[in-house]
């Protein structure tokens, strides 16, 4: 609080005090008193008064400037009520009143869309275990009668499978609470399942698989690694330039801190200004506006969000129609081999 | 005949599986009331159980709790629920595998195999008599009137997937598929090498043009004899 700012608000007591000074001054000069009472009386009662707004000064000053100072340390600002001590003065006990009312009344306004959320998600996981049962009846009705129509729609069936994966990983995605557990996983067998899960294209478009180093152990889920790695094989399969012998590269390398794990194309590649966006949500780029690729801007950000929740990194770089690489860095924290299991 | 019991609430999915199952050399069979299950399965006394964690009134890892203090029966446990603490919670009861719904049943049936083989279930053929040939899968070998040749895990790969489908046109990706499932993710390049390098091995044998090709269609394994398990 600026010390002129704190004057102006005074300056009707201000005006007032020398209006009454004025007054007196005239009694007193009616009455002829001496020379020293006259300047006497108005002195103190300045004196009196400037004493007094100082005082009053000091100490509002020293509270909001606290409160700003709290405010500024803070991230979540509006824990500032807790650390706030109380005043001493009336308009600081209505402030701290005011703000302590509207923090409870917005935690049951948030409170209430949490629960909501929480709800949702909930729904959205029973939905997602209950579609999956027609549809692992509808793959197994497929197998026992093989032929070229079951096999469009067994083609079809996975791709149902694939968006149902992405909802569910989205819903988990969004909550608060911990989802997932990390323990020992081998980076092979993950890659192994996500090479399986897509089969049918690396086999029916001829795509090379060039897979090594891998056999090494990672702290983390291996569910929302499998999920992850899926989107960016799929990507790598979807984006793939059909005049060149398309082919993906996966390699593991273990450093002292960490283990990275490469994934590389050698497709369409993504224009130099749009590698940083491309894990924002919606953001399609030029390869998914044209082609017909039907892109839908929610797989990469996905990853970046699931991979920010298990605490790995994802990059990715590229050379525009060349190749793209993918890059998950696992940490090697101790804190992760405590959570072992 | 191993006897596969599928625990599954889901009536269309359970015959779908029984179907597979009894194409591929097992006798399925189900419960479809779901009060005390662990009796049942111990009174059906099955090789093998398949069993789904969410039945009607029970619980799949309770089961499998109590199933484990009275019977050391194979169990693969086969969910919609795909998150880490139900596979754990349920390896920890004594699951054997857990597989989440959608499956891939070729992967399920292998799992089955291996586990059934390593029960002492002599399931897996151990030597394939294709009465030209035999093969003997343990060791890799391809033996016709006493002579004998050694296969690398491709050779004999496909050489099996062929004899399994004898006189009939089997295409490059239908053995393709076959080689990824068992995580042999080769290219078709490393297939031509295979085929020409499994062609000249049994040529060696005097097995002279068992495999036939048929352009723009696949391969085609010709011989007369029917499969018989040692």
């Amino acid at each position: 609080m600026k010390f002129t700012s704190f004057l102006k608000d005074k300056i009707l007591q201000i005006v007032l005090l020398f209006c009454a000074l004025g007054t007196i001054q005239i009694f007193l000069i009616i009455y002829d008193l001496g020379i020293y009472i006259k300047i006497y009386i108005p002195l103190v009662i300045l004196l009196a008064y400037f004493v007094g707004i100082l005082v009053e000064y000091y100490i509002k000053n020293k509270y909001y400037k606290k409160l700003y100072e709290t405010l500024d340390k803070l991230e979540e600002k509006y824990l500032v009520a807790e650390l706030l001590n109380g005043a001493s003065f009336a308009e600081g006990k209505i402030l701290k009143d005011t703000i302590e009312q509207i923090d409870k009344s917005m935690h049951e306004n948030v409170n209430k869309y949490k629960y909501l959320q929480e709800d949702y998600k909930e729904y959205i996981e029973m939905w997602i275990h209950e579609i999956k049962i027609p549809l692992a009846t509808s793959k197994m009705i497929v197998e026992n009668n093989k032929n070229d129509i079951t096999k469009n729609i067994d083609e079809e069936l996975e791709k149902i499978e694939n968006y149902i994966e992405q909802a569910l990983y989205y819903a988990r995605s969004n909550t608060v609470e911990k989802d997932y557990i990390i323990r020992k996983s081998n980076l092979k067998d993950i890659i192994n399942e996500v090479i399986l899960k897509n089969k049918t294209a690396f086999i029916q478009e001829k795509i090379l698989i060039d897979v090594k180093d891998v056999n090494v152990n990672v702290n983390t889920d291996s569910k929302w690694i499998v999920f992850i790695l899926n989107q960016i094989i799929q990507n790598s399969i979807k984006y793939r330039k059909k005049e060149v012998q398309s082919k993906i590269e996966i390699i593991a390398k273990v450093n002292k801190e960490n283990i990275v794990l490469h994934i590389k194309d050698n497709g369409l590649g993504i224009k130099k200004g749009e590698v940083e966006r491309v894990f924002e949500k919606g953001f399609t780029g030029t390869n998914g506006r044209m082609l017909n690729k039907k892109s839908t801007g929610i797989g990469l950000y996905l990853c970046k969000k699931l991979c920010d929740k298990l605490g790995i990194k994802i990059e990715l770089s590229s050379i525009y129609n060349c190749s793209t690489e993918v890059r998950l860095v696992f940490p090697n924290s101790s804190y992760i081999n405590l959570t072992e299991m | 005949m191993p006897k596969i019991l599928i625990v599954e609430d889901d009536e269309k999915l359970r015959n779908e599986i029984a179907v597979f199952l009894n194409n591929n050399g097992y006798k399925a069979c189900f419960i479809d009331i779901f009060k005390d299950v662990e009796n049942e399965i111990l009174k059906i006394n099955p090789d093998l159980v398949l069993l789904d964690i969410s039945l009607p009134n029970a619980d799949g890892q309770y089961i499998l709790k109590n199933l484990r203090k009275k019977s050391n029966v194979p169990v693969i446990i086969i969910t919609s629920r795909a998150n880490e603490l139900d596979e754990l919670i349920s390896i920890n009861y004594g699951a054997d595998h857990y597989v989440t719904k959608p499956f891939n049943i070729q992967i399920l049936l292998a799992k089955i195999n291996t586990l059934l083989k390593r029960s002492n279930f002599q399931t897996l053929q151990d030597k394939i008599d294709a009465k030209d040939f035999v093969i003997n899968i343990s060791n890799s070998k391809v033996i016709k009137e006493g002579k004998e040749i050694e296969l690398t895990k491709n050779e004999l790969r496909i050489l099996k997937f062929l004899c399994e489908n004898r006189n009939k046109i089997v295409s490059r990706e239908e053995i393709m598929n076959y080689l990824w499932e068992s995580e042999n993710f080769i290219d078709d390049n490393t297939l031509t090498v295979n085929i020409a390098r499994l062609r000249s091995k049994l040529e060696e044998l005097n097995l002279k043009k068992l495999i036939e090709t048929k352009r723009g269609q696949g391969y085609i394994l010709k011989c007369g004899g029917e499969d018989e398990v040692y």
